[in-house]
């Protein structure tokens, strides 16, 4: 399935589109898309540093999700690098 | 909820409103009004900041600082109003990046719902700060992270270490 990972903070500039195509095996949990990231980020966006991507979590647009969860059936993704608001 | 009251302001529309927040917590219930105001300051870590921009993955930040609300009414654990407001865009110096404001009948409970909201926006929110420095240089905040693992991993350093390493953000 084609997932789209939105990008914020300092991965905004994994790709100045503001998101990032990936495709994954339908059902696959959150830590094959951070593999699948990686793989990703290394090939097309090198400046990114590999513990960035470690260090980020993924979410929907309502919660947070946990390496063992399975992507979203709507294919839509957000990548959140360590926060810093307030 | 109307006790809570949760919002992401454009700055490019309207700057942050404190006296709306004042207004929104007061009830003849509430004797005590608790204020946090974050403003974007002019130095940090021994560089000159000249603004800083806010990104912010705005529908997960509002069900966030709805359950931040909701935290802090369990732990108040009586009536309170929670006023949360946070700014997205370009901000200068001066400029305000938050307010929070708290009601409660007593100064006690306003306070502990005002520390606890304005401690878990900066740790659990999806926001992101870049600093703009006078030699014309940008960068990203440090930051927290919301991975469990990494997560129980810097919990575990700031208790050992204190507030005094590594975790002044």
């Amino acid at each position: 399935m084609k997932l789209r990972l939105t990008l914020f903070g300092a991965l905004r500039d994994a790709d100045p589109r503001g998101f990032i195509e990936l495709d994954v095996p339908e059902h696959s949990t959150v830590a094959q898309v951070r593999e699948a990231l990686q793989h990703h980020v290394h090939r097309h966006a090198p400046a990114i540093s590999p513990s960035l991507i470690q260090r980020s979590a993924f979410a929907s647009e309502d919660e947070i999700l946990h390496n063992h969860r399975h992507v979203p059936e709507n294919g839509e993704l957000a990548i959140l690098p360590p926060v810093s608001g307030g | 909820m109307t006790d809570i009251y949760t919002a992401v302001v454009d700055v490019v529309h309207a700057p942050l409103n404190p006296p709306a927040a004042l207004d929104f917590v007061s009830d003849p219930r509430f004797g005590g009004i608790a204020t946090f105001i974050g403003r974007v300051r002019q130095h940090n870590l021994g560089r000159t900041v000249t603004g800083i921009s806010y990104d912010l993955f705005e529908p997960l930040a509002l069900r966030i600082f709805q359950s931040i609300g909701e935290r802090a009414r369990r732990e108040v654990g009586g009536p309170m109003k929670l006023y949360i407001a946070h700014a997205k865009g370009d901000l200068r110096i001066g400029d305000l990046a938050v307010v929070i404001a708290a009601a409660t009948p007593h100064r006690d409970e306003a306070f502990r719902a005002c520390r606890l909201a304005i401690e878990a926006i900066k740790h659990e929110a999806p926001i992101w700060k870049q600093e703009h420095y006078v030699d014309g240089h940008s960068a990203w905040s440090e930051g927290c992270s919301l991975c469990e693992e990494h997560r129980e991993a810097e919990l575990a350093a700031v208790k050992r270490d204190g507030e005094t390493r590594g975790h002044q953000h």
